[in-house]
């Protein structure tokens, strides 16, 4: 048992497996964590990546551009994330409410896309849809370093964007008066509100950012590896992204590393099973949520999230 | 400034009742308008396919068989949510509950197969709503206690819990004759051991909730009625067999929690955290006890839901054997305006949906997914509907109040001044 797992972890594939798992939850994390940090709850990633995994397939059959695939894939993300915009922050309704509203009616609507845009009227929706999907860039010299080449230097396009993300997070975050506005306006709108600044505004942009990157996730599931659409095919990753948000207690390196944990128990568990080790795998599968659970128990104070956490705003007297 | 004569008060009441019972019809109306945008663009006709839908739903004793079947589980995770959201409680963990509730009975059913029938079904009942209720304990203290947003901490122990039924479905399940000291574990497990596939061994016929059918063969029955035509027919209809008491004690829960929510102290107690913790406290309710009561409620209903799938439906269980009923539970709560009868009734919507939506299919061609469209299109319509309040929007102009902001539960409750 002890070579086995020896076995997985000398294994070049399994860290270029880490990564790829990493990269879609990665990307969702980024984009949502910009929301949160306004005080939005963005339990509704969900629905924008699998909006984005569908929109990407469409885009990029239709066209037979890839490319074209992945900003039709951004566009349908921003679609959902309007308007889950538009229910939380113009409306005021409940944003948990809605986003289990979105999350239901996307899985379907994007099975509904499939059937419409692949399959003729009653047709059964059996076949199997190829469209151009996206390829490995190797970078040049670095991709030619032995071990840490493969690993880190020769995947997808979207793969280097993902990781490039956290430090752009992390920038637009705590270097841009952008950033100080979107923190302004989760822990105080009110505050925010007098200085003048528009909290609606900051919200809906940040939700902009946070659509088009759940919907890059999304197809970089069907586009990026698959080149295929399945039913539900994002598999609760919105919801893994948005645990990796609370993991890393809503700063960018912490929710990096919680995209990481949830990306290398995947990696492993997938392993475990081929490898068929008497480890019940679900156990991996568990032990983020469980770590999780932990940090948020005994590491996270009351002041770890933002003040305004999931609280519509509105103007008083108006 | 506030006072307005009692005779405005009255009326405005009236008003927002009778608008808290059609905006979801108006909503649940306007989500089929909009579908059927979808279904003309999919070259079907609307007419055709919703009267599919409804005949699937309602047209005969097997589809209501298989309405009633889809809405029973619905109804206790609908309270569940309603319960908690009344106090403040959140409870997104109804989809853990439910799976550990069912995992209670399945595991009670292969544990004790000899014990007689009927104490089996009320133990497992108990055991399925004591784990329910455990689960969310914990998040209930921790909200209580130390302010941890019960939102995050119930959803985390969803996922730990459907790993650990996942789990269980691919452990034998032995009862005695342990080989060796670790695999007690075997204890835990439920997978049927006969079995290649995970899934559980069936429990036992005597612990599953009585049908119609088993009623009316019941010898009170027959030995009166035996002999009549009509009830010969009625015992040779299959469905009649797949319709159980479940929905009936469904029914129980709506008007027990309705009860307990309105008409005891407990409720009350419930209720006024929900709508002003700070308040509250100031009238003496310990509202850390409180939270953590109805945390406890909430959790066994959710629990209960579990239980009714596996006792009166599936009577094993399978690998996402009732997948999202849980998460379900908040658009029911939802569309029912967060009052338990109005949760029987957004069940039934959402139940007869999915009940139809297989002749849907199958006679106009619209792909099952579309109900998923429908219920989200209710929903959305249905909580943007409850916030662009007209009624509030008269108040408002009336007196000169600023407008509430803020704290979930009080966007729908009326203070009780």
């Amino acid at each position: 048992m002890l070579e086995q797992i020896f076995e997985i972890f000398l294994s070049v594939e399994f860290y270029v497996a880490i990564i790829r798992m990493t990269t879609p939850i990665l990307l969702a994390a980024m984009g949502g964590l910009l929301a949160e940090r306004t005080g939005i709850v963005t339990f509704s990633m969900e629905a924008m990546m699998l909006m984005g995994t569908i929109a990407g397939v469409v885009g990029s059959g239709l066209s037979g551009n890839v490319w074209i695939g992945l900003v039709t894939a951004m566009i349908a993300g921003v679609a959902v994330a309007m308007i889950f915009a538009l229910m939380t922050v113009t409306i005021g309704a409940n944003q948990i409410v809605s986003s289990v509203a979105l999350n239901i009616g996307i899985l379907g609507l994007s099975s509904l896309m499939f059937a419409m845009a692949f399959t003729t009227r009653g047709e059964v929706v059996q076949t199997t849809i190829t469209v151009p999907s996206l390829s490995e860039w190797k970078i040049p010299l670095l991709g030619d370093i032995p071990i840490l080449g493969p690993i880190f230097f020769n995947h997808l396009p979207l793969v280097y964007i993902a990781f490039l993300m956290v430090l752009v997070v992390w920038f637009i975050l705590f270097r841009t008066t952008w950033g100080l506005k979107i923190r302004a306006v989760g822990e105080h709108p009110h505050a925010a509100d007098t200085l003048g600044i528009s909290v609606a505004r900051v919200r809906y942009l940040s939700l902009v950012f946070t659509g088009a990157m759940a919907g890059l996730a999304g197809a970089f599931l069907s586009i990026g590896t698959l080149n295929t659409f399945q039913e539900n095919m994002t598999g609760g990753r919105g919801f893994i992204a948005y645990t990796a948000i609370v993991f890393g207690k809503w700063q960018p390196v912490g929710v990096f590393l919680g995209t990481l944990l949830f990306g290398a128990a995947d990696a492993l568990q997938l392993r475990m099973q081929t490898k068929g080790l008497p480890i019940p795998y679900q156990f991996m599968v568990a032990l983020p949520y469980l770590v999780t659970m932990i940090i948020l128990v005994f590491f996270v104070g009351k002041a770890m999230w933002p003040a305004s956490y999931g609280k519509p705003f509105a103007r008083e007297g108006k | 400034m506030n006072t307005s004569p009692p005779i405005q008060d009255i009326w405005q009441r009236f008003l927002e009742r009778s608008f808290s019972i059609l905006f979801p019809i108006l909503a649940i109306f306007g989500a089929f308008a909009v579908s059927s945008l979808i279904i003309i663009a999919w070259g079907s006709n609307p007419i055709e396919a919703y009267s599919a839908l409804l005949g699937g739903a309602f047209g005969s004793i097997a589809s209501w068989a298989t309405t009633l079947t889809r809405l029973t589980p619905l109804i206790f995770t609908g309270l569940a949510v309603t319960y908690g959201y009344r106090s403040g409680f959140f409870n997104i963990g109804a989809e853990g509950q439910l799976f550990i509730g069912a995992y209670a009975v399945v595991w009670m059913g292969i544990t004790f197969p000899d014990w007689p029938g009927w104490l089996l079904i009320i133990i497992s009942m108990l055991f399925a709503m004591l784990l329910g209720a455990l689960l969310a304990l914990g998040p209930g203290i921790l909200k209580a206690r130390r302010g941890i947003n019960e939102v995050l901490t119930t959803l985390l122990i969803n996922y730990l819990v459907i790993q650990f039924f996942e789990w269980s479905l691919r452990v034998d399940h032995i009862t005695r004759g342990f080989e060796a000291p670790w695999t007690f574990v075997n204890w835990l497990g439920l997978k049927d051991p006969t079995q290649p596939y995970p899934k559980s061994a069936l429990i036992p016929e005597s612990a599953r909730l009585p049908s119609i059918s088993s009623i009316l063969n019941g010898n009170f029955l027959m030995s009166i009625f035996g002999e009549a035509e009509w009830y010969q027919s009625l015992l040779s209809t299959p469905a009649l067999s797949r319709i159980t008491l479940a929905p009936l004690l469904g029914v129980i829960a709506i008007v027990f929690v309705y009860f307990l929510l309105f008409h005891t102290t407990t409720g009350y107690r419930a209720r006024a955290v929900g709508v002003n913790p700070e308040a509250a406290r100031y009238m003496g309710i310990n509202v850390g006890r409180t939270i953590i009561t109805t945390a406890l409620i909430s959790g066994a209903l959710a629990g209960l839901a579990g239980a009714m799938e596996i006792l009166g439906s599936q009577f094993r269980v399978i690998p996402n054997f009732l997948l999202n009923a849980g998460f379900e539970g908040i658009p029911v709560a939802m569309i029912g305006q967060l009052n338990p009868f109005g949760v029987g009734l957004s069940a039934l919507f959402f139940g007869a949906l999915r009940a139809g939506a297989n002749r849907m299919q199958i006679i106009s061609g619209v792909p099952v997914y579309l109900v998923f469209v429908i219920q989200a299109l209710a929903i959305l319509f249905a909580i943007a509907g409850t916030k662009i309040d007209i009624v509030a929007k008269l108040r408002q102009s009336r007196t000169t109040r600023p407008a509430k902001t803020s704290q979930p539960a009080s966007e729908i409750e009326v203070p009780h001044a």
